[in-house]
């Protein structure tokens, strides 16, 4: 054992024993707060992200965490990506409409028809007719007539308009010029 | 075909006529809905105002608002994509029915039984027409 070594462990058995100890205890309970501090904080961190599901940076975790983090996004963004595949692909369409049956140009007839407000709904029918049923006069079975042209896209001469005189008549009539027949 | 006049137009079609005529020049100079929509009302309640006129009053009214929708037209019209003015108009083009006719024999011979079926039409089509009509006059028959 060297002299400064004695002279070392000398001084330490001195810091201990003499009259500085309180301060030196209170020191060291200082510091061992500090300690408690960085360490107690993730895992209270840790805890609290588990019970609110807040991320928690400071908060340790594994691999296999991240990885299965990352794949639960990567994931959801695929079965957004597939369910809106026809909004967000942009493909030219060269004109070409979605396909139309009679069914959905009966539904879209309809619609038109119910939001115009001046037809009741609840009188509404494929088969009523406009003027005797329904109660509308020729200007408002002219806007019915551009509604549905606005509807479908294409214009109907006013010789055929007036022959549309019940939804029926106009379900048929768009299903002839669109070549729909099942 | 649909635009040329075969017969003569009632009154009342002929305000209707107007009045779709109107309402869609508003849509051209209008492109916001809510504008087109207060400017839609206004000219249905001049519309509505004269509902009760005579005739003669209705036929000058019937002019003088073909004047103004002349004199206000819009200077390039929106048009549906496949009618007259459109920018799709006459794209595509359906051939007509008689065309087949004029088809090749060794064409037709492609199609033995749609043609075998064509030419039992058109006898029973024949037969028709002159169940309804009666036989045409020996002197009309032939090209001219």
């Amino acid at each position: 054992m060297s002299f400064t070594q004695i002279a070392r462990s000398c001084s330490r058995l001195a810091a201990t024993l003499a009259p500085k100890r309180i301060a030196s205890a209170a020191l060291v309970q200082s510091q061992q707060a500090r300690m408690m501090h960085r360490i107690a904080v993730p895992a209270v961190a840790n805890q609290w992200s588990q019970k609110f599901g807040v991320r928690s940076y400071s908060a340790k975790s594994t691999i296999e965490d991240i990885k299965f983090r990352v794949l639960k996004v990567v994931s959801a963004y695929d079965k957004e990506c597939r369910r809106n595949r026809w909004q967000t692909q942009s493909v030219r369409r060269y004109s070409a409409k979605p396909p139309l049956s009679l069914k959905l140009i009966n539904e879209r007839v309809l619609l038109v028809l119910k939001l115009y407000d001046k037809i009741d709904p609840c009188k509404l029918n494929v088969e009523s007719h406009f003027i005797n049923d329904l109660g509308l006069d020729s200007l408002d079975h002219v806007e019915v007539i551009m509604a549905m042209e606005d509807e479908f896209g294409f214009e109907i001469p006013d010789s055929d308009a007036e022959k549309l005189l019940k939804p029926a008549d106009i379900i048929k009539y768009v299903a002839d010029k669109e070549d729909v027949y099942e | 075909m649909a635009q040329v006049p075969l017969a003569i137009v009632s009154h009342k079609r002929q305000v209707c006529s107007l009045y779709k005529r109107a309402l869609r020049n508003l849509e051209a100079w209008y492109d916001r809905r809510n504008d087109y929509r207060y400017r839609a009302v206004q000219l249905r309640a001049r519309f509505d105002e004269n509902r009760s006129k005579d005739l003669g009053e209705g036929i000058r009214l019937l002019a003088s608002g073909q004047k103004e929708l002349f004199e206000t037209k819009h200077y390039q019209p929106r048009n549906f994509a496949n009618s007259a003015g459109g920018c799709a108009f006459e794209r595509e083009v359906i051939p007509p029915d008689w065309l087949l006719d004029y088809w090749h024999p060794l064409e037709k011979a492609q199609y033995p039984e749609y043609f075998a079926k064509r030419e039992q039409r058109k006898k029973e089509y024949v037969t028709w027409w002159e169940k309804q009509y009666g036989k045409p006059d020996p002197k009309d028959l032939g090209h001219h």
